[in-house]
């Protein structure tokens, strides 16, 4: 493989600047998965049988705790990746292991969340609008918990291999993703509970 | 250790921080629901955009408006599929 020093380590293989373009299209494709998603869950909303309506059981703590434990995670991916540039191989790692501590705190609340619905009967199948509200948020919270899995094999790469320009790569595509998902999240916090408590 | 925290991403979190904070408003003032839903459209949609600048580093490769174009596709399509579905199934039209 040819390193090009003048870039970023991540970039500085043709191969790594084909799969980031890679990766944006397979982001591409994850905007429409959760489009779809959030299409059926406008159109579902209302139709809440004789179960709860999303005034009911939405609560704003859990929300708001959820909500800032995904922004302090997506601002220290970005780190992680600024000190992987400046070459700080331990910052990274440092930064990267809390990144995934605050993904496993947001899915430790997210599963109390689930539990907490089911609980007080907004289990998936009570009504059109608990399944397709339980689907986006689930599909939301595997793509986090996907996450966490892919982004220790990658702390476990760099801690046996050192910083090279393949999992500078990979790195990089990891930090897309999960700014990404938190994205997704600000959308699902603006359209699916801040809209669904006004 | 402050080469660790570049003032660009620091700006950009507490920019993010803010916005949502912004959001907040609609749960704890009392808005009109059109007033609202505008505030969330506007936080959100400069909260994806700032992600987007900022934190996935959309602009700084010669790629960029590859990057740029298919990201704007696929937000329009999105977009399209919602709205459509929308219109034929909850406004009736």
């Amino acid at each position: 493989m040819k390193l090009d020093h003048s870039q970023p380590l991540e970039y500085s293989t043709h191969q790594n600047q084909l799969n980031f373009f890679g990766f944006w299209i397979f982001l591409g494709a994850e905007i429409m998965l959760f489009a779809t998603l959030f299409t059926s869950y406008f159109t579902l909303e209302n139709r809440v049988g004789s179960g709860p309506s999303g005034a009911e059981i939405f609560e704003i703590t859990p929300v708001v705790i959820e909500t800032f434990l995904l922004l302090i995670s997506s601002f220290t991916i970005g780190l992680a990746v600024h000190a992987m540039r400046i070459g700080r191989q331990k910052a990274m790692i440092g930064f990267f292991v809390v990144t995934l501590l605050l993904g496993l705190s947001f899915l430790g609340v997210e599963i109390y969340e689930f539990i907490h619905y089911v609980h007080i009967g907004a289990g998936i199948q009570t009504s059109a609008f608990t399944a397709i509200l339980l689907t986006t948020l689930g599909t939301h919270g595997i793509h986090v918990t996907f996450g966490l899995i892919w982004g220790t094999m990658i702390i476990l790469q760099i801690k046996k291999r050192g910083l090279t320009a393949e999992n500078a790569g990979k790195s990089f595509i990891f930090s897309l993703y999960w700014h990404f998902l938190d994205v997704v999240w600000i959308f699902i916090f603006s359209f699916i509970y801040l809209k669904g408590m006004m | 250790m402050r080469e660790l925290f570049p003032a660009k991403q620091v700006m950009g979190f507490i920019f993010s921080l803010v916005l949502t904070v912004v959001a907040l408003a609609v749960y704890f003032l009392n808005l009109s629901f059109a007033a609202g839903l505008t505030i969330l459209v506007i936080t959100a949609f400069v909260q994806a955009l700032l992600q987007l600048i900022v934190f996935m580093h959309a602009g700084e490769t010669k790629d960029k408006w590859s990057i740029y174009g298919n990201v704007a596709f696929m937000i329009f399509i999105a977009l399209v599929t919602i709205f459509c579905t929308l219109f034929l199934f909850i406004w009736d039209m």
